[in-house]
């Protein structure tokens, strides 16, 4: 059960929206904080809280409330030139938007909100009487706090209770304030529908408000009654786990629009083929008919590829929504660390499909972090390398052809491959061996293999929840990849590559006997030839020198447990995190865009999917991945299954 | 002649959907379902002037133009100044309400709100419209 019965799809919309616009406000504080006295910002950001505390009311969120409006009070105030931004006000105000988030996080629970800390309260409430804040902020008076936070309380209560009044008379106000003897009252005694329509130049009209309209006339003109909150008191039940928010999305009108618009033609063009249908049925074949047909059938094609793309793009969504949030979470790192980090954030307006922005949270979040945390070096490293004490960590976003790029990028000490090489030795995460072939990417590559950490205790920052080996998965998952760029003393950059969705994936058909089969494109290097002559057997397993690198060679129908039926001619070099193999197969057909239709809860072990060939046939797709790791090690065949039959006959 | 309300034209202006969406629910249950939305005082300016509409409901803090401005435009506008404002906002501060009601606005309701309420302070208007 929730606190909000028969309220979940309003909540869930004010959850979308206000979360949205939390994290507007967000930036713009750190904003504020460089450019204190930006009017624009400060008017945006009391209308931000201004608009939650609104929304938040018609949820009965009673505590939302009382922290929106004293923060948007503190605003207000800032705005109209009353107080100045000052480091302590900003700390109070950076602490509400803490705990707003935090009450969104209940609401996301389906329960009312806490109270918020009773410190932050009386911080706010100090900040807004314009008293140093620091002091009574901390948490080093708790009694003088509680007490406080009645006053906050009370004061918030009173004032909507003042005008709960009944018998909200709006003419009666409007008497008042026009004067009852004006032409414009008169006009509507008369009951014509004239409104009036007074201007501020209007001399009898001042003194009208200032000599006669009474506070009563006005809170009753307002006057809200107690059974005016929305209904559905006290708490019912708990669930702390189940998330109300949805799987929505906001989607632009004008993209809609283009959707039903292709569908209205689709529509047409349909009706067209229909009455070709019944001609054609009729005898009707002549050269005009047929010609009729093709540009029908033409036109359909076109349609339909427009519609996809449409579909496609009611599904992206600018990466800025997920930006937002992290200009405060590296302000609040840096600043806990002691460093002065800004960061950049670069193309902003990049779309990226929906469901990948979700799963890029959490990894960007940790890239952030860590470039913050073991990136950029102390400040006074910084001073004594000559260079600027303020580092930029700079988070982009591109399209490169159909890939999105994200980099996150700092100006810090960069990776040393040498120290990270001796660490994965100690660790025993690599062997000896290993260690000394390894170059540069490579060694660079170790921070993402499990278990792996440079620093020897896991700070409270980067050390938390993911690693860097869970970020690479996430990745993966996405069908993307992740790549280091580091120069000594100079920064590091980690670039990550996704495809621009996860609908359609690019594959390669290939085929064994007659059965096509789907292999993810991204993971295809290369096609080539498999010749006898130039496979030689190591340790019992075939493989294959490709440009001075020896690669082992598995045959597809042995990795699916088929019976080979003859000999594979063709090899795909194939490339996954972990391994670079040829993969054996009798032939191919080309690559592919499949939209990847999933089995439901029918799901073979190596299969990610089906899709289906243009000429109806369906298409196991595999995921390689996982055909790899169910086999292990047994996933080699001797040489021997590579000689032609006609030879071995010989 | 009596005015049938459930056949007027109804705006709607505020910069937060889930407002407009609130109030737009309000107004179903009380039957009036001719409503379109505007998201801030600029675009309900230049709908008001495409389209014929027969009653505004409006949002003061928005960005771009606010409700005042709006309000004070409309009852500018001679082509648009018979239509009813209803001011919604958050805030019952005297100095509001009466900068509201110098600009003309046909009505002033406070944040949060039930249907009844919503439903009361319109026929009010609706009466006055005659």
């Amino acid at each position: 059960m929730s606190d909000f019965q028969g309220m979940e799809d309003l909540l869930q919309d004010f959850l979308v929206e206000a979360t949205d616009m939390l994290s507007g406000v967000d930036n713009k504080l750190v904003e504020l904080e460089k450019s204190p006295d930006d009017h624009g910002l400060l008017n945006d950001i009391f209308r931000g809280f201004h608009t939650i505390k609104g929304g938040a009311g018609f949820l009965n969120a009673t505590e939302l409330v009382t922290l929106c409006h004293l923060t948007e009070n503190l605003f207000d105030k800032l705005r109209n030139g009353q107080l100045k931004v000052t480091k302590e006000s900003m700390d109070v105000v950076l602490g509400a938007t803490g705990a707003v988030r935090d009450m969104f996080g209940a609401l996301e629970r389906g329960v009312q909100p806490h109270p918020a800390d009773p410190a932050l309260l009386v911080g706010l409430k100090a900040a807004i009487a314009g008293q140093p804040v620091a002091a009574v902020a901390s948490v080093a008076a708790p009694v003088a706090a509680v007490s406080n936070v009645a006053n906050v309380a009370s004061v918030v209560v009173t004032a909507p209770a003042a005008a709960a009044a009944a018998g909200p008379d709006w003419n009666a106000l409007h008497d008042a304030v026009v004067g009852v003897a004006s032409p414009a009252a008169a006009i509507e005694a008369t009951g014509i529908a004239v409104p009036p329509a007074p201007t501020f130049s209007d001399p009898s009209m001042h003194t009208a408000v200032d000599g006669k309209a009474p506070e009563e006339i006005i809170q009753q003109a307002v006057g809200r009654r107690t059974t005016d909150r929305p209904s559905g008191a006290g708490p019912i039940g708990r669930r702390e786990t189940e998330k109300v928010r949805d799987n929505s999305i906001r989607v632009d009108t004008s993209r809609l629009d283009q959707v039903l618009n292709l569908s209205g033609e689709i529509g047409l063009t349909k009706n067209r083929l229909n009455a070709l249908r019944s001609d054609i049925l009729n005898g009707r074949s002549d050269t005009d008919t047929l010609h009729a047909l093709d540009q029908a059938v033409s036109q359909l094609d076109l349609l339909v590829s427009d519609l996809q793309n449409a579909v496609m793009k009611t599904r992206m969504q600018p990466i800025g929504r997920l930006f937002q949030k992290y200009p405060r979470i590296a302000r609040d790192l840096a600043r806990s660390l002691g460093k002065d980090v800004e960061l950049v954030l670069i193309g902003e307006d990049t779309e990226i499909d929906k469901t990948m922005i979700e799963d890029l949270s959490d990894p960007l979040i940790h890239l952030i972090r860590n470039a913050v945390d073991h990136g950029v070096e102390p400040t006074a490293d910084r001073l004594a390398m000559g260079k600027s004490e303020k580092s930029e960590v700079r988070l982009e976003a591109r399209q490169e052809g159909d890939h999105i790029v994200l980099v996150v990028a700092d100006d810090g000490r960069g990776m040393n491959a040498e120290r990270l090489r001796a660490k994965a030795l100690e660790k025993g995460i690599i062997t000896d061996e290993e260690a000394n072939t390894m170059d540069e990417r490579q060694s660079l590559n170790l921070v993402f293999l499990p278990g792996f950490s440079t620093k020897d205790v896991a700070s409270d920052v980067s050390g938390r929840g993911v690693g860097m080996d869970v970020v690479k998965t996430n990745i993966q998952k996405l069908n993307g990849s992740i790549e280091i760029k580091s120069i000594l003393g100079k920064g590091s950059s980690f670039v990550i590559s996704l495809p621009l969705t996860l609908a359609i994936l690019p594959v390669l058909l290939v085929q064994l006997g007659d059965q096509p089969f789907a292999v993810p494109l991204s993971m295809v290097r290369e096609i080539l030839p498999i010749q006898i002559d130039a496979v030689q057997e190591v340790g019992g397993r075939a493989t294959m020198v490709v440009r001075g690198e020896v690669m082992p060679i598995y045959p597809l129908c042995h990795m699916l447990g088929w019976a080979p039926e003859r000999v594979p001619e063709y090899g795909v070099l194939m490339q996954t995190a972990e391994h670079t193999f040829i993969l054996a197969i009798d032939g191919f057909m080309g690559r592919e865009d499949a939209v990847i239709k999933s089995l439901e809860d029918f799901r073979p072990k190596g299969v990610a999917g089906v899709t289906t060939l243009s000429n109806g046939q369906i298409v196991l797709i595999l995921d390689m991945k996982e055909i790899l790791g169910s086999l292990g090690d047994s996933r080699g065949t001797p040489r021997s299954a590579f000689i032609p039959k006609q030879n071995l006959a010989a | 002649m009596a005015i049938d309300p459930t056949k007027l034209k109804y705006l709607v202006v505020d910069d937060f959907s889930t407002m407009r969406r609130i109030v737009r629910n309000l107004m179903k249950e009380l039957g009036y379902t001719n409503v379109e939305e505007a998201e801030d005082g600029a675009v309900a300016l230049q709908k008001l002037k495409a389209s014929a509409f027969d009653f505004v409901v409006t949002d003061w803090n928005m960005p771009n133009m606010d409700g005042l401005t709006l309000l004070q435009s409309v009852r500018a506008d001679p082509a648009l100044r018979h239509i009813p404002v209803l001011m919604i906002t958050a805030e019952a501060k005297k100095e509001n309400i009466i900068a509201a009601a110098q600009a003309g606005a046909s009505g002033y309701i406070v944040k949060p709100f039930t249907a009844g309420t919503l439903g009361e302070k319109m026929v009010k208007i609706f009466e006055k419209m005659g």
